[in-house]
């Protein structure tokens, strides 16, 4: 019986092969689409699931009030954790983790950048990163120990054993490989090539214990059977036990499987965070999956007439209503099939592509029987969806009716297979409205004034010698032509790295806790940058040795302190009074998306870590770059010259929102694709049964451009209603959209103009093919076929 | 076998009730050749369809063998008519897509016959009608003359008790369908089936042993 089954599927697939081919292609796409967003979420709900004790670890998190407002945050003061030890029952045992960063690493004659993450000793017992050689329990305990991955050691030993060998760093430190782990997969928070052990940290003197610091990562491993419900309850206000200077506020912990996909709050309330994406995709999915299993139901549908006679015949020879179901079931589950192959070499040949887009390192592991499990359960709900609708038609024909030549489908004015077109081409029209919008908001920020100029303007990272040789690498940029003007700076242009509501003024409120970006400049920053100065002047030392403890401000600054005239005014930070001598107007330091925040720009007593210089437009860029690299080479020897334009930095801000448009696009693509080939399938389809009816109509005397408007008409006006019931509803969740953003567009009527013209446009060229073929053949072969 | 009293089917339009059958009253034994005859649009085929259990009244009842088919719910009627009756079109209806032998083949597969026996069976259809070169050929390779032959068997091959044919030569030239009527009549004689076959011909009617003759939905005549 089975064999039955799929022997007629298979040879109607062969005697149907414009539809057949239709079918599968377009199931295939919708697959290969749902496989890929599948394979993408179940990497972002994978992060950090390997932990064996990963229902035991949990991350602490601040939480404290600001004006009013409740914030969450992760970084926490690196006194923590032995706070948490003493003070926490529940907790076994806790490890903190510093920011990674580079140092330049030597071994014999191989020098290579390595990505450092600073641990505590129990790190390695925490989290679960095999120990490949080497002793797990010692391994961080010595503060001149270092533990690499395996591809570190492989990269500076080769094949040989790294146990025991020493290490320079940075030209200063020499560090004595304990252990090799592997490498941490790329679904883990942590990403690093060597751990350094606390110890050394604490052995620099980078250690700690001021409460206000929050500038590393704790983590908590909590006791077997502990609730951390009650230890967060201790935890609430945990501050005002050991915080002197802001005894408000605490700590919570939260738990492994919340950080990659949550991580996100709003007033001290989880909101957001990646789950958000994975909610949108999983419907992104399941609509085209959906949207593609709908051609499928048209079609046969559609086809019905052609499948009529069988049914009737089937049935009066003795074959049960499920006997049919089953039969086109299987039918559907054989097109699903063949789809399902061609979906797998889809994704094959996609998946580079979509790996760079993503970022990601995903692929599927075709040993794993699970996955092909689950591919063959994919391929049967597919078919089973895709065929439920046409099997509980078909089978539902009556012999008497069907069999005695009279039978002619229903052409009702709403029909089930209108209504899946009007649906289709609405999440289309979605689709395209949301596009544009989402591309005219990225072109809206685009546009914002970012208040300095960009071109021209390059950073390099103050590494090595380069600090001490700042002096000498300035005075040869400018000398030798190469800059017009260099800036030393706490960070680059384009990032916030420090931020503060410890800035004292005169007049400020005793409860003010207004937050001020924090950025530091040696010496003619406003006219590095290419600000804009309000009032005052620039910083310049030569002219005005007291500007090292001079303090720019911008203009929200200048409203948030409530200076009318603020020329001349100390502000206090960090112990020190700072002077004001200029304010200028607001750049954007953080996301072009989000309102400008009060800003001080401290002096040549601030920290410094970068170097910007604006290069000199008279020569050529590259000549500038390699005159430039000579001399940084010569200043600093050891480090690679690795420097970044602004523009280019500036441009990564809209990154994200780039991506969300580009996914957008392609899946507003790829559901007009599907769709159109549904109404391409339709269209032949309806050419072919009013052949007779156009006959006819054309010895009357009709034109070919009549008919083919007649043929048209009836899709076009399917199309308009989808784009009625598309335009309220893409608008509401644009609106929603654009609702996260403080400087956003506006959706403007053209918008909708363009999408329906363009909507109106695809599927007049989709349908207007067949239309024409059938308007532009010849009568007399119509009529006499009967 | 078979039992029609007072059976009348209708279909309204507007106000008007038009009757397809009105107040049928007939009885047929086993092993009868009956002939339906009348005018287009007598009634034929839809007393045919009432009788092969595809059609229902709208009044009347109706006792096959001892079952009173007018109570039966759709499934149950569907059950006796695939174990009882086999239908022989004009169009002789067969599915384009399969083969000679699985057309024949496909009524035992929804009797979920073991297939063993299955292909017993169908061997032995295929050499009674001396179609077994043509066993796997598809019926638009066949003359209408075979694709009939191939439709009986088919019928055939659950060994039905009742034949119902609706003009089964009407599409065919007068040797095949002389060919049709003497299978049908070897059938009848030396098996016992039942057949009842609505026709317009006169000559095919001969071949029966009695003849309805239906006007406007009433039985006419009935000897």
């Amino acid at each position: 019986m089975l064999f039955n089954y799929f022997k007629i599927a298979f040879r109607n697939l062969l005697k149907y092969k414009g539809f057949s081919a239709i079918n599968i292609l377009g199931l295939a796409v919708g697959m290969a689409s749902a496989i890929l967003i599948f394979l993408w979420i179940s990497h972002e709900i994978s992060y950090d699931r390997f932990h064996e004790k990963k229902d035991r670890i949990f991350e602490a998190w601040n939480k404290g009030s600001f004006n009013g407002k409740v914030s969450c945050w992760n970084t926490t003061p690196k006194i923590l954790a032995s706070a948490l030890q003493s003070d926490i029952p529940e907790i076994e045992t806790t490890t903190r983790v510093n920011w990674a960063d580079n140092y330049l690493t030597r071994f014999g004659d191989k020098t290579i950048m390595m990505k450092a993450s600073m641990v505590d000793s129990t790190f390695l017992q925490v989290f679960s990163f095999p120990v490949l050689k080497g002793d797990i329990q010692n391994a961080l305990m010595n503060p001149s120990g270092v533990v690499l991955t395996a591809s570190t050691a492989a990269k500076l030993f080769g094949t040989d054993n790294p146990i025991g060998q020493t290490l320079e760093l940075n030209e200063k430190f020499q560090l004595i490989v304990t252990a090799v782990v592997q490498d941490p997969p790329n679904n883990s928070r942590f990403q690093f090539e060597c751990l350094l052990p606390w110890a050394f940290l604490r052995a620099q003197g980078w250690d700690d214990d001021y409460w206000g610091n929050n500038s590393t990562r704790t983590y908590a491993l909590l006791k077997p059977g502990s609730k951390v419900e009650s230890a967060n309850a201790k935890l609430e206000n945990f501050r005002k036990k050991y915080d002197r200077d802001d005894p408000t506020g605490g700590f919570f912990l939260y738990p492994i499987e919340r950080w990659r996909l949550y991580s996100s709050f709003t007033e001290g309330v989880e909101e957001g965070g990646m789950i958000e994406y994975i909610r949108i995709f999983t419907i992104v999915g399941a609509i085209i999956l959906l949207i593609a299993c709908i051609n499928f139901m048209n079609l046969s549908t559609a086809k019905s007439e052609q499948r009529a006679k069988e049914v009737g015949i089937r049935k009066v020879i003795g074959a049960m209503r499920h006997n049919l179901m089953g039969q086109f079931l299987g039918e559907s589950i054989l097109i699903a099939f063949l789809a399902g192959i061609l979906s797998l070499l889809l994704v094959q040949v996609t998946l580079p592509a979509f790996n760079t887009f993503t970022g990601k390192l995903v692929e599927i592991d075709y040993t794993n029987p699970l996955a092909w499990a689950l591919w063959a359960g994919f391929i049967l709900l597919t078919g089973l969806i895709a065929g439920s609708y046409p099997a509980f038609f078909l089978s539902g024909f009556q012999p008497t009716k069907v069999l005695k030549g009279t039978f002619k489908k229903t052409q009702s004015a709403i029909n089930p297979r209108k209504v899946l077109v009007v649906l289709q081409f609405t999440f289309a029209i979605i689709l395209i409205i949301s596009t544009l919008v989402i591309k005219k908001q990225i072109n809206y920020a685009q546009n914002r004034n970012n208040g300095y100029n960009k071109d021209q303007l390059l950073y390099y990272f103050l590494t090595g010698t380069a600090e001490k040789n700042y002096d000498l690498i300035k005075n040869e940029l400018l000398s030798s032509g190469i800059a017009t003007s260099v800036t030393k700076t706490s960070a680059p242009l384009t990032e916030g790295w420090s931020n503060t509501w410890g800035i004292g003024w005169k007049g400020k409120q005793p409860d003010d806790r207004t937050l001020f970006d924090r950025f530091c400049a040696d010496q003619q920053f406003v006219k590095t940058a290419g600000l804009e100065l309000v009032k005052g002047r620039d910083f310049d030392l030569a002219a005005h040795p007291a500007d090292s403890a001079a303090v720019l401000l911008n203009e929200s600054a200048v409203k948030a302190m409530g200076f009318s005239d603020p020329i001349g005014q100390v502000i206090q930070d960090n112990g020190q009074d700072w002077t004001v001598i200029g304010v200028i107007k607001d750049f954007i330091l953080h996301s072009p998306f989000a309102k400008t925040q009060p800003m001080v720009i401290e002096g040549a007593h601030g920290w410094f870590n970068v170097i910007h210089f604006r290069l000199n437009p008279t020569n050529s860029v590259s000549t500038n770059l390699k005159n430039a690299e000579t001399i940084f080479k010569k200043f600093n020897p050891s480090y690679p010259f690795d420097y970044t334009f602004v523009d280019q930095a500036y441009a990564s801000k809209f990154e994200e929102e780039k991506k969300m448009g580009s996914l957008a696009a392609l899946f507003a693509g790829l559901t007009i694709f599907i769709s159109c080939m549904g109404l391409f399938g339709l269209a032949t389809y309806m050419a072919a049964t009013r052949f007779k009816e156009i006959g006819i109509r054309k010895v009357l005397g009709a034109s070919v451009a009549s008919i083919t408007s007649l043929l048209s008409k009836d899709f076009l006006k399917l199309v308009l209603i989808s784009f009625i019931v598309a335009s309220p509803i893409a608008w509401i969740l644009m609106n929603q959209w654009l609702k996260g953003y403080a400087y956003k567009t506006s959706i403007d009527v053209w918008v909708f103009v363009a999408t329906g013209f363009l909507s109106l446009t695809i599927a007049l060229l989709t349908t207007s093919i067949q239309a024409i073929k059938a308007a532009v053949s010849n009568p007399v072969k119509s009529l006499k076929s009967e | 076998m078979i039992k029609l009293e007072h059976i009348s089917k209708w279909v309204n339009q507007g106000n008007n009730r038009i009757f397809l059958l009105k107040d049928i009253n007939l009885g047929i034994e086993e092993g009868e050749f009956v002939s339906i005859m009348g005018p287009s649009g007598s009634g034929k085929s839809t007393l045919l369809n009432v009788i092969g259990m595809l059609d229902t009244a709208d009044e009347g009842s109706y006792q096959f063998y001892d079952q009173p088919v007018h109570t039966l719910k759709e499934k149950q009627r569907s059950q006796l008519y695939k174990q009882h009756i086999g239908f022989v079109f004009q169009a002789y209806h067969l599915i384009d897509e399969l083969t000679v032998y699985e057309n024949i083949e496909t009524p035992l597969l929804y009797q979920d016959t073991k297939s063993s026996d299955r292909k017993a069976l169908v061997a032995d259809m295929l050499d009674r009608f001396n179609i077994v070169g043509k066993k796997d050929l598809f019926p638009a390779q066949l003359s209408g003359g075979q694709q009939q032959l191939v439709g009986i068997a088919r019928a055939l091959i659950a060994k039905p008790k009742l034949i119902l044919a609706d003009e089964p030569t009407g599409n065919l030239n007068s040797k095949q369908g002389e060919e049709i009527m003497d299978i049908f009549t070897q059938l009848n004689k030396e098996d016992g089936v039942t057949i009842i076959q609505v026709t317009h011909s006169e000559k095919n009617a001969a071949y029966s042993n009695r003849i309805i003759h239906l006007l406007d939905g009433r039985i006419e005549h009935n000897r």
